[in-house]
């Protein structure tokens, strides 16, 4: 019981961790927290059964609109609104993503309705047997996925001349401005990288749990929390701190109940920031005057 | 030593300067007063309200929601728009006044007045621990601390067996010593206490106690260079916002005669005091009023005009809500303010021109 | 010769740079004393050690002969301790008159009369507020009583910054930088301030300082200090004429 509840908390751990990882590259490039992170992901899922159920696309091509579509979202999001309010302050950058928020809220509201509906294609659900219990085949796809992107975005920060620019923007903006880095592109890519992680986020979750309007907004929730664990600015310590949530969560909800899922999340964030505020792997600043 | 300041001032004030800071006590007082006349005109109108010719029973019950909201964000704003951190997580508070309120009621048979005292103090208490518990975090992550702090409200509400849980407890009717009120007499309720919220903030931003405040937000640093106990202040922040927003939650419990894990475990109240907070003006008097009334009276308006709000509803909240930060960033009180400036100094110019 | 503020083998090291190495330095009683170097020397640090906003790892820090070791930040100005800040750290939001009469923030007895507007408390506030304004006027600062500093040119914002340090009361005052980015009228005129301050109002000055003839035309007393330790001291005439601090300074230009 305990391996199976470890290998399923990883695979949905490695599901919120997609949400985190977008959440620290937004919110370190951009000091923006972005709280339509989940919606972005929420339109992929629906763009996914359109196509699927409107237009009879497989599922790869069905992941291929959602990324598309979600790149496009984040770019709009990108230009309309963020770039307008660019120099306030974080809470006036925070409040806008969640008038993101409600708007695309809405939007899904009026064009599916708000009723919960599962996704139209699941995964053979014969279980394949592994050390520790068994898995589903769908979870094994959606850590493999995960972990495809999580090489691709290694190899884009450390190898690609993008992502050692970002890397750049993260750390200093100004110098990197004055070094000839296109900062503003930079942001736009910052945005769109969202984007394309809100995709797979949500079209691999969508089987999982359901697709309605509010579908994310616990992933969202989780992946924030496994954002601070990293300190809001370590990728790596988010998904571990995604993985954690994962596995906690699914050992509370197998020992304690179902209903103390949510808030297991929430009191290890409590505990974590009463404890270590900057987070496992925040940087640690030394007092200076 | 201290006391070289003192002898020496007399030496830097001549008559001059004595006329001048005369002048500017004037300006400053004028300034204030009209403060105080806009401020009476409101709480005055909103006294005649209910009874004005063509305003209904439901109308009234509106106004109540709205009050409730409006005091719920003035608690926000003491800890976000004065000391600078920003809570999404206040609907905690309001969940803290009502249940304690709620559990006076039902048990000991309380009334009102005592609920609101009870359910403030609770509040005030779970406050200060807060902000102990949170004293090294600023920022976004005070921002998701103060949410974890909603939810982990929510979910002792929801599952510790006094608090009934989804069920629920009912209240029964209100009275304020000894006299029964309905509607309109718990309208007034709500009005007075509103009133006494205001005026506890107007005391607060013109004391040293405020001062302090709006220093750690400012300049942490500065603030402690200046000898403000940053544990001290930054706490206390905690406890009076709390309070108030606890208040409003012991008015929102008898409002509905009610009290459920159901309402006062949705951490959307925590988001919609902070929008409302943001939208009016963070470190403003009339701040909460504008952003409670617009994140309170909103839906029911978008009602008026269009038959399935719902969805269309969320897409105007939305945008509303943009629109106003791109184009009034510290709120629309202070940008109406800007505006009005800017159509004197247009004035001006043509006139010259 | 009465020490007000000295500190004795101070040594901070973040990581493996030592900032600071065994740093000794006494500011005199009533005296304007002034802490030199080269870039990079330590003197910031230092600066922060004496005002306790910095943690050290070694040695002793005294104030009136009474160690505070032990003290924090806040605490500075109950004992008498003021100081600025070299990149102007004002309450940007806040007007000049509210800048200054936070300094006063320890003169205003229990916060909880204060917050409630009892009676003692408000006659408190307005002797505070009076006593805000004349160091304003005193540092031609009256015109901008009501104005937000972030509206205020630099060198008036650095006036506020002195006016804030002056509204504690102190006995001493820890000036990081004063005239830093400040052209040649608003130097001689915080110059001028500053040996009024310590003349007229009897208030020990320690400053930090690059500008040096400034520091050579109002200090009473130098301390000079490169690489984290202490290099020379004595009258600014010593200084000029010291072969180590001419070769510290002349180094510099060399890298």
């Amino acid at each position: 019981m305990f391996g199976q509840q470890l290998i399923s908390g990883l695979a949905t751990g490695s599901l919120y961790a997609l949400t985190a990882v977008a959440v620290v590259v937004v919110f370190r490039n951009t000091r923006t927290i972005n709280l339509a992170q989940g919606d972005f992901s929420m339109i992929g899922a629906f763009i996914a059964v359109v196509l699927i159920k409107d237009l009879g696309a497989n599922y790869y091509l069905a992941l291929a609109g959602a990324v598309v579509g979600c790149i496009g979202l984040g770019i709009l999001a990108e230009r309309l609104v963020m770039r307008q309010i660019a120099d306030s302050d974080w809470l006036t950058l925070f409040t806008a993503t969640l008038g993101i928020y409600y708007i695309l809220h809405g939007v899904a509201g009026y064009f599916w309705g708000r009723d919960t509906k599962a996704f139209p294609i699941s995964f053979d659900p014969t279980p394949i047997e592994i050390v520790g219990g068994i898995i589903s085949q769908g979870h094994v796809i959606n850590m493999a996925w995960a972990a495809a992107i999580g090489l691709v975005l290694y190899v884009f920060f450390k190898y690609t001349k993008q992502g050692i620019a970002m890397r750049a923007v993260t750390d200093d903006p100004e110098t990197a401005e004055l070094m000839g880095i296109p900062v503003r592109f930079i942001v736009l890519l910052t945005w769109g990288m969202a984007g394309f992680l809100a995709a797979f986020a949500g079209v691999l979750i969508a089987p999982i749990i359901y697709v309605a309007p509010e579908m994310m907004d616990e992933v969202l929730i989780k992946g924030y929390v496994a954002a601070v664990f990293g300190g809001l600015y370590s990728i790596p310590g988010a998904i571990l701190g995604a993985l954690m949530i994962g596995v906690c969560e699914n050992l509370a909800g197998g020992y304690l109940g179902s209903h103390y899922k949510t808030a297991t999340a929430f009191t290890m964030i409590v505990l974590l920031l009463a404890l270590r505020p900057q987070g496992l792997f925040g940087i640690q600043k030394r007092r200076e005057v | 030593m201290k006391n070289a300041m003192m002898d020496k001032s007399t030496e830097f004030s001549s008559t001059a300067l004595r006329t001048a800071r005369k002048l500017r006590s004037a300006r400053r007082i004028q300034a204030g007063r009209l403060k105080w006349a806009g401020m009476a005109g409101l709480f005055a109108s909103a006294v005649v309200f209910p009874l004005a010719p063509g305003v209904e029973g439901w109308m009234a019950s509106e106004a109540t929601l709205i009050i409730m909201y409006i005091m719920a964000a003035q608690g926000v704003s003491i800890l976000t728009g004065y000391t600078g951190l920003v809570t999404v997580g206040h609907g905690g508070f309001l969940a803290v006044g009502a249940y304690a309120s709620a559990l006076m009621t039902m048990h000991l048979g309380t009334d009102l007045l005592t609920g609101i005292i009870v359910g403030g103090f609770v509040a005030a208490v779970i406050g200060c621990a807060l902000g102990l518990v949170f004293l090294r975090l600023s920022g976004a992550f005070m921002a998701i601390g103060t949410l974890g702090f909603a939810f982990f409200i929510g979910t002792v509400v929801n599952n510790v067996p006094i608090f009934e849980g989804r069920e629920g407890i009912s209240l029964p009717g209100n009275h304020v010593l000894g006299y029964e009120i309905g509607d309109i007499g718990f309208f007034y309720v709500s009005l007075a206490t509103l009133a006494i919220t205001t005026l506890f903030i107007y005391c607060l931003v013109r004391s040293a106690v405020g001062r302090a405040f709006m220093a750690l937000r400012d300049s942490e640093k500065a603030a402690e260079a200046s000898g403000v106990n940053r544990v001290f202040y930054r706490t206390l922040a905690f406890s009076m916002s709390a309070a108030v927003t606890g208040i409003a939650g012991v008015l929102f419990a008898h409002y509905v005669n009610y009290v459920s894990s159901e309402v006062f475990a949705d951490i959307w109240y925590s988001v919609d005091f902070l929008v409302a907070t943001v939208v009016g003006g963070s470190a403003v008097l009339l701040g909460p009023f504008v952003g409670g009334l617009f994140v309170a009276f909103l839906p029911t308006l978008i009602e008026f005009f269009v038959d399935q709000p719902g969805d269309l509803a969320f897409i105007i909240k939305g945008g509303a809500l943009i629109f106003v930060l791109i184009m009034a960033p510290a709120g629309v009180v202070e940008g109406t303010v800007r505006f009005f400036r800017w159509i004197t100094r247009i004035r001006k110019e043509t006139a010259h021109g | 010769m009465a020490s007000h503020l000295r500190c004795e083998d101070v040594t901070v090291s973040f990581g493996g740079v030592v900032a600071c190495d065994k740093i000794s330095l006494d500011v005199e009683l009533g005296k304007i004393i002034g802490l030199i170097g080269p870039n990079g020397a330590g003197k910031t640090t230092l600066f922060n050690v004496l005002s306790r906003f910095q943690e050290y790892d070694d040695g002793h820090v005294y104030f009136r002969d009474q160690t505070i070791d032990a003290k924090k930040s806040h605490e500075m100005i109950d004992l008498g301790m003021a100081r600025t800040f070299q990149n102007i750290n004002l309450f940007s939001e806040q007007t000049t008159l509210q800048n200054i009469l936070i300094g006063a923030h320890h003169l205003i007895g229990n916060p909880f009369a204060n917050v409630f507007w009892l009676p003692n408390a408000r006659r408190n506030e307005k002797v505070l507020v009076n006593q805000a304004i004349d160091i304003a006027e005193m540092l031609h600062l009256g015109d901008e009583l009501d104005n937000l500093v972030k509206n205020l040119s630099y060198g008036f914002q650095k006036r506020v910054e002195l006016a804030r340090a002056l509204a504690a009361k102190p006995e001493i005052i820890l000036l990081d930088e004063p005239v830093a980015g400040c052209n040649d009228e608003e130097t001689s005129e915080l110059k001028e301030i500053i040996r009024r301050v310590n003349l007229e109002l009897g208030i020990t000055i320690l400053l930090v300082e690059h500008d040096m003839s400034m520091v050579m035309s109002v200090c009473d007393y130098i301390h000079v200090i490169n690489f984290g330790a202490n290099l020379a001291a004595g009258t600014p005439a010593q200084i000029q004429s010291n072969q180590n601090v001419i070769n510290a300074y002349l180094g510099e230009d060399d890298a």
